[in-house]
């Protein structure tokens, strides 16, 4: 699959080859920093073991034998400060030229299409333009601008798709951007990489990059589809937000067996336990507040999925449902 | 008042042989209780470390519960930083500070003692956490808010986390300043600060590293206490206050923490090195300088630490330049230690070997420093397996062969007796081997985009080939410290005895007896030179015609 080739790269030696400007931008800096490193790695590792190596005992030598009393030299410790000096400010010259190639901000005028990434335990929530969302799912139009607004719900999370471009952290209490215009079409896995709680781990996303008209027209169908509540986001928040707790089919794993609960199809009882999460010291684990930032359709849409769904709906429920 | 000497002396409840050990206040006796407790912790932190890279072994594995596997990092990072680098760390210069300035002993012997029960008190408290309801704390050894804070982290583990912390810093910090005052005050005669040995300079540079950071976290620390139980809000964004504040003080002290920890291993390389070499160090004052330099800088980059956070590109500009002028005073220690290898008569001892190790993988750690300091490159490894590749290449490459390369040479002195040195070099091999097995891995792991802290992944091929590798190398290193622990028990037992100065060093703990006698010295030769046994030896040539 293509996702799985552009995970693998090129077997880390580097990061992944980019599909965005500013991550080519990076991977120029790390090739540069890695070949001065690389070159300095041989200089010096090369004298330790070539001294090591001549200068080792020899038989027939006396253990204490003294070696030439040689207590330093002025002009070697000079040559020695200077010469790094020299080589960490060609290094730092050579990124600052890069990073606004690394920033890819906007210019004026410009018209990025603005996505807002509400960040959750443990999913993300993509909010366009037209107020559709998708769940743990991006998706972007390919050479178009493209800027991330990273907010934090809970904890503090980093959205990371390194097939794109570097990560970003979003933290509670404040707003980041990530811009990035991606050059090639596909779809990228990317993961949380800032630790934020039991299911970091899981708390994976993929971005697909489609052209600029496919996307257009989907973020128009899949606008109005949310209003009328046809759309997928049921099962999308069924799977990015309940299940990596509650297990795919509502069997329980850190979170209880919730499957056939008559709670998952009572509006009026699941909205505030969504909203407010269940702390309860007394067992071991809590269910974080889950819902906050939520259109409406959000909520309505997930209760259809649940009644539509006979492993996870209560029974009696599906016929209500109609 | 007086002291009447005319009754007869009869043993009390202090005289026992465990009773002896449990209320000395002699520096060596400290000093070795804090590096058995330390070894003790290491060996915890380590079995950690192999349950999680069992975990990681395969994809979608299953041999820890989740979080379980959080705990499991949190608390091997917490009990290796805390529990084993700066106390074993605070052993060695225990032990080896006033014998190598000539001093009876410490400055204040009984703080010193308060200091060690201090610190095992508060490792009790912290490892008390797994006992606790909820497990133990599992918000990483950073341990940010608001997932340490109360809403997220409720679980009274990362309470007693937090108490256990505090009384390991005030231990250190007391500590810290029983070195100082002894350093200045207590150096034999003629000891001027360019005759002090490089491993007593590296404590005085690490030892105003703790007075000045410990207090930050302490604070932190005591900070988010209040949020968790006091119902403020510093931390909390919720309640108005700010994460990334706690970021930013716990990196003040947690960058500086990392040359808390490498300073006196660099020490101990400084020390070696010529001693196995027959040369003097090149360029004493010149290591000495750099230890007080690298002190300074490291506590203006932390920062570097929070590339990712959003601060601006102007102040990733600035903390990317500091950290690179880190780079200047540890590269001046490096090409120091091999000039010193030049033309000398290099003997391949147990204590060489890791020194020269130690050598060899810092190098490679601080050049991936360079790597992870760029802050537009950090921004993919950042939070990677790449970090901690390289985080574990300059503190176990680094600190952990130092360390193991003083135990080795100090372990005559200590114990009286010779180590074996073919398990030495065994020892040696199999944690040098196993430790590039781990790590080389990890560096690719995390550019292919694994991040660090998970407790699973879903990517086969050569990702989990990696990982595979990785646990694989951490079971050999698991064998070597088995080694070692065999060849200390063997040798301690049975080893051949040691005269005062097997090694013929230069330096003055090698003029007492081994091990010393309480208060060390009857007298000390007067010192004139950063060499003194050597410049007694040369003399007692001399009068003997030589």
């Amino acid at each position: 699959m293509a996702a799985q080739a552009a995970w693998a790269g090129n077997g880390g030696i580097a990061p992944p080859d980019s599909a965005t400007t500013s991550g080519s931008a990076i991977n120029d800096v790390y090739w540069i920093v890695i070949g001065v490193t690389a070159a300095v790695f041989l200089v010096v590792e090369g004298a330790l073991v070539w001294f090591i190596v001549r200068f080792r005992r020899r038989r027939g030598t006396e253990f204490d034998a003294d070696g030439p009393q040689i207590h330093g030299n002025t002009k070697l410790e000079l040559l020695w400060t200077s010469i790094p000096f020299l080589i960490l400010v060609a290094i730092i010259v050579v990124t600052i030229v890069k990073v606004p190639s690394v920033d890819a901000k906007p210019p004026k005028g410009a018209d990025p299409l603005v996505v807002r990434v509400e960040s959750h335990q443990f999913y993300w929530e993509y909010v366009y333009p037209n107020g559709a969302v998708t769940v743990d799912r991006l998706r972007i139009p390919v050479e178009r601008q493209v800027q991330l607004e990273l907010v934090a719900y809970d904890v503090a999370h980093s959205w990371w798709v390194p097939a794109l471009t570097g990560k970003r952290d979003a933290i509670p209490g404040r707003t980041n951007q990530l811009t990035f215009t991606a050059t090639k079409t596909g779809t990228f896995r990317g993961q949380c990489a800032e630790f934020c709680g039991v299911q970091h781990a899981v708390m994976r996303t993929e971005v697909e990059v489609v052209p600029g008209a496919e996307f257009d027209q989907w973020l128009e169908t899949e606008g109005a589809a949310q209003a009328a509540g046809t759309s997928d986001l049921g099962r999308q928040t069924w799977e990015g937000v309940c299940a990596k707790c509650h297990g795919l089919a509502g069997e329980g794993d850190i979170g209880p067996t919730i499957a056939g609960n008559p709670a998952l199809v009572d509006a009026k009882g699941l909205a505030p336990l969504l909203a407010e999460g269940r702390d309860n010291p007394q067992i071991s684990g809590y269910m974080p507040p889950i819902s906050p930032g939520w259109p409406g359709s959000q909520l309505e849409a997930l209760i259809e999925y649940v009644r539509s769904n006979p492993d996870l709906a209560p029974a009696g429920a599906a016929q209500q449902g109609g | 008042m007086a002291v009447r000497v005319d009754q007869p002396v009869l043993p009390t409840w202090k005289d026992g042989t465990v009773m002896r050990w449990l209320v000395s206040v002699d520096h060596k006796r400290i000093g070795i209780l804090y590096i058995w407790s330390a070894f003790a912790f290491f060996v915890a932190g380590g079995i950690m470390a192999l349950l999680m890279r069992l975990q990681l072994a395969s994809a979608n594995a299953d041999v820890v519960t989740k979080d379980g596997f959080n705990s499991l990092f949190t608390m091997h990072g917490t009990v290796m930083v805390f529990l084993f680098a700066m106390p074993i760390l605070a052993g060695l210069g225990n032990y080896l500070v006033p014998l190598m300035i000539g001093a009876k002993d410490m400055a204040f012997p009984r703080l010193n003692a308060f200091s060690l029960w201090l610190y095992i008190i508060g490792a009790i408290v912290l490892l008390g956490s797994f006992g606790a309801t909820g497990g133990a704390a599992r918000a990483g050894w950073t341990a940010y808010t608001p997932l340490s804070g109360p809403d997220y982290s409720p679980e009274v583990g990362q309470d007693l986390w937090i108490l256990g912390l505090h009384l390991v810093g005030v231990s250190s910090l007391l500590g810290a300043i029983n070195f100082l005052v002894t350093i200045v005050n207590m150096r034999a005669p003629g000891m001027t600060w360019t005759r002090i040995p490089l491993f007593v300079w590296a404590m005085v540079a690490q030892t105003i590293l703790i007075v000045l950071t410990v207090p930050v976290i302490a604070a932190a620390l005591l900070l988010l206490l209040l949020d968790r139980q006091a119902g403020t809000s510093i931390f909390l964004p919720d309640g108005g206050g700010s994460a990334v504040l706690y970021q930013h003080l716990f990196w003040f002290f947690g960058h500086p923490e990392v040359y808390i920890l490498i300073l006196p291993a660099f020490g101990i390389i400084s020390e070696i090195i010529p001693v196995f070499s027959r040369k003097p160090i090149f360029g004493y004052k010149a290591i000495a300088f750099s230890s007080l330099g690298i002190a300074f800088i490291s506590m203006i980059v932390w920062a570097h630490h929070m590339f990712t956070v959003g601060l601006g590109t102007s102040l990733n500009g600035y903390f990317m330049v500091a950290t690179y002028l880190v780079a200047i005073p540890t590269g001046v220690k490096i090409l120091n230690w091999t000039a010193t290898l030049w033309r000398g008569n290099i003997t391949f001892s147990t204590p060489m070997l890791y020194a020269l190790g130690m050598i060899a993988l810092f190098i490679i750690g601080g050049l991936s420093g360079i790597v992870v300091g760029n802050f537009p490159v950090d921004y993919q490894v950042h939070d990677s397996y790449y970090v901690v590749a390289h985080f574990h290449y300059t503190l176990f490459g680094g600190m952990v062969f130092g360390v193991f390369a003083g135990l080795y040479h100090w372990f005559p002195k200590m114990t009286g007796r010779m180590f074996d040195e073919r398990l030495g070099k065994a020892s040696f091999w199999l944690l040098f081997i196993g430790f590039n097995l781990t790590f080389i891995p990890q560096h690719m792991l995390g550019l292919m985009g694994m991040p660090r802290r998970v407790y699973t992944y879903d990517r086969e091929g050569v990702f989990e080939v990696y990982n595979l590798l990785s646990t694989i190398g951490a079971w050999l290193m698991a064998l070597a410290v088995l080694v070692f622990i065999l060849n200390v028990v063997k040798s301690w037992r049975s080893g051949v005895r040691a005269g005062n100065d097997p090694w013929l060093a230069d330096t003055l703990e090698w003029y007492a007896t081994s091990p010393p006698p309480e208060h060390n010295f009857e007298r000390v030769p007067y010192v004139s030179s950063h060499r003194p046994l050597r410049d007694l030896r040369i003399r007692l040539r001399g009068q003997n015609g030589g």
